[in-house]
This record gives C-alpha cells, sequence and structure tokens, in this order.
C-alpha cells in the first residue's frame, strides 16, 4: 500500500473529513442540477417562442389585413428577441437571473423597451443564486479551511508531531502529501460532478480545462492561505477562527465594500431611468408641431424625405417618427450608461486580481457568456435586429404601400442576429 | 550489507544554545551497539534537547553527533532511517486498529511488512492478539508502547532513542517493558534511554550517564551481580541534579 493511500486511508476514517468531502460533493451536484434546470426552462421558453410567435402574428394579421395599414402592422406586431444560453450557463448564471433573456419589441421606440426592466436589485445582485460558481467561490473555501485548519496543529496538540516528525518519511514530505491528498479530494468532489454536467450540456474541451483548472487554482489560493497560518504555530481553534475571518473578509465583506466603491467611483443612472427619459420625451412629441417632428426625423433619416405629406388625421409615419426621435433624444445617456457600466466592469476586473473571489467570479461568468459584456453583446444584437425592423416596416409606411398579409412573413427574423450568441 | 560504525551514537563535545542560552555545553556520549544507555538528569539539563538533536530537530552549535555514522544536523532523513523513537507518550491514531497504526508507521518509515510480521512484532512485543484489530482509542499508555515498540523491532534499526519510557507506567507495565528493552538490547541496537526513573534505569541500562548543565557529570557502568549501588546514585543524583535543578 503506497503512503497516498495510507493517508486517504487516514483522512477517510475520521468522520469529520468523510462529511465534508461528502457535504461539498453533494452541494456541487445540487448547483449543478439547479443550474441546468435553470438553463433548461430558458432553453424551454426560447423554445416555445416560434408557437407562440406564430399564433401572435396570426392574430395582428387578421386584424391588420382589414386596413393593410403598415403602420398598424408595426405598431401592434410584437417579434421576439432572445438570448440563448451557452452550454456553460449552467454552471454560472450570473446576469442570465436578473436580467431578460427574452425580449419581444416592436418597431416603436426602442429603449424604454430594452430598459424598462432594468431596475437593480440588490436581493439578487449580490450572493447571486445557488449555482456551481456560488459553490465554488463562497462554499469550497469553508471546506478548505475544515480540512486544512488543524493539518499541523492537530498533530501537535495530539502528541504525534514528534512521532511523525522522527520518521525518515515523516517530515515535510508528511505534510506535502496530506495536503495534495486534501486538495484532489476537494478538486474531484466540485470537478467531478462538473465535468458530468459539462459533457452533458455540451460543453466544449477548452472551457472544461480551463473551468477545472479555475477550481484548482481558487483551492490552492486558500490551501495557501491555510498553510500561511499553519505556519503561526497556534492551535487549531484559533488557526479555524483566523481562516473563518478571512473567508469573511476576502469573499464577502471586501467585495462588496469593493463593489460599493466602484458604484461610488464610476456613478451610473439605472437604465430605468433612460426608458423613463425616452417615455416623457415620447409623450412631449404629442405636444410638439408635426412638422417639427418630422423635419427633425427626415435631417437623420434623408432616405425617407420624400415620402408623402401628413395630411390631419392620425399617421403613423408620425408617430413612429417621434419614436425614433425620443430614442435619438436619449442616445447621448444610452451611451455614457453604457460606458459607466463597462468602467465598472473593467474596475471589478482589475479588482479580480487582488481578490480571487472576485476574478474566479468574474472568470466563470465570462466564460459563461453570462456577464455584463453578454448582456450588453445582446442588446446589441436587439439593436441591429430592431434597426432592420424599422427599415422594414418605413419601407411600406414611408412608400404608402398597402401591408398584406403575406408580408407578415417577409418581416426580419431574430434567428439570422441571434446567431451569434449560439456558439 | 551495511556495516554499522560502532559506537552507532557518538556524540563528542556537542554545543547547542537556544538563542544566547546555552543548552548542550561540551556533552560527549558514546552508545555502543546491544547496550543501554540511560541518560538522567534534572529539568533543564539537556536531557530532551540531546535527543532533539539526535533527531535531527535541533542543529548544534559545535562538536559533531552521529547516529551510525550519519549526522542528524546535515542529512536528518537518513539518520532517521537508522533510529527508532518512542517519546514519553506514545501518541498514535485513535481510529486506526493497533496493526493499521503499526502498518502506517512502517510505510512512514519506508518499510512493507505483511499483516503476519505485524501481527508476531505485536506479540513480541507483548500485545494480546484481542488487541491487534481493536482501534486505538481505549488504549492503555503501555499498550501503545507495546505498538510503538514493534514497530522499531519490525524496523530492526540499530539505534533506539526513549523520551521517559516507564513514566506512567504500573510496575507490571514497567517489568514489561524493561524486559521487552533487554530483548531489543540482544539483538543488538543502541538504546539511549532519557529518564528521571533512576530505579528503573538502574533495572536495565548498562551504563547511567548524569546531565548537568549540559553536559555528563557522572558516567557509571553497570559492575557485578548488583549492577549499580543505587543507594550512592541516587544521593548523587539528588545532589547533582534535581537540586541544581530546583
Amino acid at each position: 500500500m503506497s503512503l497516498y493511500v495510507h493517508e486517504l486511508r487516514l483522512l477517510l476514517r475520521q468522520r469529520l473529513s468523510r462529511f465534508a468531502i461528502l457535504l461539498l460533493a453533494i452541494l456541487t451536484i445540487a448547483a449543478l442540477a439547479a443550474g441546468m434546470a435553470a438553463v433548461a426552462r430558458q432553453r424551454a421558453s426560447i423554445a416555445a417562442i416560434p408557437a407562440a410567435q406564430a399564433e401572435d402574428i396570426w392574430a395582428v394579421a387578421d386584424y391588420v389585413v382589414r386596413t393593410r395599414d403598415s403602420g398598424s402592422a408595426a405598431y401592434y406586431s410584437f417579434h421576439p428577441t432572445w438570448d440563448p444560453p451557452a452550454p456553460l450557463a449552467f454552471a454560472a448564471l450570473g446576469m442570465r437571473d436578473v436580467s431578460p433573456t427574452i425580449l419581444r419589441v416592436r418597431a416603436l421606440g426602442l429603449e424604454a423597451q430594452i430598459y424598462d426592466g432594468d431596475a437593480f436589485n440588490p436581493e439578487l445582485a449580490l450572493p447571486g443564486r445557488f449555482d456551481f460558481a456560488f459553490v465554488l467561490v463562497f462554499l469550497a473555501p469553508l471546506f478548505v479551511i475544515a480540512l486544512f485548519h488543524d493539518l499541523v496543529s492537530s498533530e501537535r496538540e495530539a502528541g504525534r508531531a514528534r512521532t511523525l516528525m522522527a520518521l525518515p518519511r515523516g517530515g515535510q514530505a508528511l505534510w506535502r502529501r496530506r495536503t495534495a491528498i486534501r486538495f484532489a479530494l476537494l478538486w474531484l468532489s466540485l470537478a467531478f460532478p462538473f465535468a458530468i454536467a459539462a459533457a452533458v450540456e455540451g460543453v466544449g474541451a477548452a472551457a472544461i480545462v480551463a473551468v477545472l483548472a479555475l477550481i484548482a487554482a481558487y483551492l490552492l489560493f486558500w490551501i495557501g492561505a491555510a498553510a500561511a497560518v499553519g505556519r503561526l504555530r497556534w492551535g487549531s481553534v484559533a488557526n479555524a477562527a483566523t481562516l473563518a475571518g478571512a473567508w469573511l473578509l476576502l469573499v464577502l465583506i471586501v467585495p462588496t465594500l469593493a463593489n460599493v466603491a466602484i458604484d461610488r467611483a464610476v456613478p451610473v443612472r439605472e437604465g430605468a431611468e433612460i426608458a423613463l427619459a425616452q417615455r416623457e420625451a415620447v409623450n412631449r412629441a404629442w405636444d410638439i408641431p408635426r412638422e417639427a417632428t418630422m423635419r427633425r426625423f427626415y435631417a437623420a433619416h434623408p432616405e425617407w424625405a420624400g415620402s408623402a405629406p401628413l395630411g390631419t388625421a392620425f399617421n403613423y409615419k408620425w408617430y413612429l417618427a417621434f419614436h425614433q426621435n425620443g430614442d435619438a433624444e436619449v442616445a447621448p445617456a444610452v451611451a455614457v450608461y453604457r460606458a459607466g457600466l463597462m468602467r465598472r466592469e473593467a474596475a471589478a476586473r482589475a479588482l479580480g486580481w487582488a481578490l480571487p473571489s472576485v476574478g474566479v467570479q468574474a472568470a466563470l461568468t465570462r466564460l459563461a457568456r453570462t456577464d455584463l459584456k453578454a448582456q450588453l453583446e445582446y442588446q446589441d444584437r436587439i439593436r441591429a435586429f430592431h434597426a432592420a425592423l424599422r427599415r422594414f416596416y418605413y419601407g411600406y409606411l414611408f412608400t404608402d404601400r398597402p401591408f398584406d398579409r403575406s408580408d407578415f412573413d417577409r418581416a426580419p427574423r431574430y434567428e439570422r442576429f441571434a446567431q451569434a450568441s449560439d456558439g | 550489507m551495511q556495516t554499522i560504525p560502532d559506537p552507532p551514537i557518538s556524540i563528542q563535545s556537542l554545543t547547542l544554545s537556544y538563542g544566547r542560552a546555552p543548552v548542550l555545553d561540551g556533552l560527549t556520549l558514546q552508545v555502543p551497539a546491544g547496550s543501554i544507555t540511560a541518560l538522567l538528569g534534572g529539568n533543564g539539563a539537556g536531557k530532551s534537547t540531546t535527543l532533539a538533536a539526535l533527531l535531527g530537530f535541533e542543529r548544534a552549535d559545535g562538536g559533531t553527533i552521529a547516529v551510525c555514522g550519519i549526522d542528524p544536523g546535515s542529512d536528518p532523513d537518513a539518520a532517521r532511517r537508522q533510529m527508532a523513537y518512542l517519546p514519553e507518550n506514545v501518541a498514535l491514531y485513535d481510529h486506526l486498529s493497533a496493526i493499521e497504526n503499526a502498518d502506517y508507521l512502517l510505510a512512514l518509515s519506508g518499510e512493507r511488512h505483511d499483516r503476519a510480521a505485524i501481527a508476531g512484532a505485536l506479540a513480541a512485543a507483548g500485545l494480546q492478539d484481542q488487541a491487534w484489530d481493536r482501534r486505538l482509542g481505549g488504549f492503555s499508555k503501555g499498550m501503545r508502547q507495546k505498538v510503538a515498540i514493534a514497530v522499531a523491532l519490525l524496523r530492526a534499526v540499530p539505534v533506539l532513542l526513549l523520551d521517559e519510557p516507564t513514566s506512567g507506567l504500573d510496575p507490571r507495565a514497567t517489568a514489561d517493558f524493561n524486559a521487552l528493552l533487554l530483548a531489543v538490547r540482544a539483538r543488538g541496537t543502541a538504546v539511549l534511554m532519557v529518564t528521571h526513573d533512576l530505579l528503573s534505569a538502574a533495572d536495565v541500562a548498562d551504563r547511567i550517564a548524569f546531565l548537568e548543565r549540559g553536559r555528563v557529570a557522572h558516567e557509571v557502568a553497570a559492575d557485578g551481580p548488583d549492577r549499580f549501588d543505587v543507594r550512592a546514585l541516587h544521593a548523587r543524583f539528588q545532589i547533582g541534579g534535581e537540586r541544581r535543578a530546583a
């Protein structure tokens, strides 16, 4: 029997060690199952879109064909967009939990539609959901502390340290073997269930290897912390208390304070404020002379300037024009908002180099494409799709072409824009 | 076959300090093969430090120290391969059985023995067979010592270091232990026993060295059928050791 097998037997004979390793494996499996279920629900919702959309458009078409009015078609038709989860999303739900993954848009003002639900929810944003990233970042260090806080001190306290040190293979090599065994068991408790789940979800080999390496690196950081505390030659209780304090600081308190500091250093209005500003701009437009609205619209979109003049009755050209003017009015605020969010993200990533808990979370959500960058990319795809929708409807509206049932089939489809995120 | 230098334990003019406080001050001691040397002395005389230096836990400031010709300060692992060490309280793993404990300690010594060999050594050490597969949680100090001695027997090392082996043992257990020690000596092992127990030392030791202020102040060898004049040694020990240490 090799020394490693001896050490394994010794470790697994201890009830606390057995319990800790088993509990970590159970928590990992539960977190992976919860993540996979959440992602499966999102995929099911996305899969149900075509049927629901066909039904919806059919009902709109029934109404629109009576007047063949392209403005009504544009006004009443909702067009779904979706952000399909990346294969690794189950492991780190990230912002998919707090921001929409399906958004139905009309060819009206876009910004209010995008930012309507973008209100900050601290309850959801801080600790995150119970997913694999949560288990790794928040819980795994506690298991490292449980298995490593008394690695040497327990032998000293039990009076065995001298006996062990006096044996030819019982010196520093002994602590290295024990460290390796504990590290391997903790790593396997996290990595093995993850690798199976990742294979089931069709995650690429490179991403799996990256996450496995990330798990190892994060565990090694905490093992290093436990070793550093162990070198102080305190008792096991003092070691445990010190490491628990370090966990509290490095995983909860400092990241939270740093988050507050970043938010203060980079002030950003809430997205909902942009939605409100856009709506107010649209509402004000009702009181602005139509000619002024159309002048502004045609100046920005001269390709439609040759359209027939408006009559005195309500006209969707005017209605859609002031919606687009509303978007243009809040465009600078949107740019500032996005830039602010990206600066915050960059600051958080920089912080990740100093705070492993933040760094690991950021790396996982990047690999899983569930971070802010992925969310902004989804918004970019929505914007591109929405621009195509406008071009499509404007092509009828500003040329006074009638809109028939068959024209609904010619409307742009989001599939073409969604492909960018399907990998 | 490896030739063991004799004496297996050789200490010459050893000096060792903790900070600025000298603990060993020119200690010279030889323990020949197949003999038992008892090292007596008061608290702070340097007994434990001598063992620590032999085990390679402490490095000497001056002089020479060799275990089977190896300096434990410069190559502790090689020196430790030549010796077994029994601390005052043999603490083993309570959640392992006697055989599993022995198996583990042997593995840490770089040796592999089958169950029959371990059981044989436990029997030779005087541990009853009903106890072999019992977890050590309920073992007395004497029983734990027997497990550790069994490991030393199996390792067949030329040097055995003992730190207060009979403290806390009842008279029968002490007698059993001493008998075991004589068996170990008969195999040619050099035994160095640090103890406060003059009577027990006088029972088994071939030589008794009294340590005072980090050096051997008196050394007597067993002589004649009565071996030692315990009364005279006791008087000298009281005067030379405990009183000064106090």
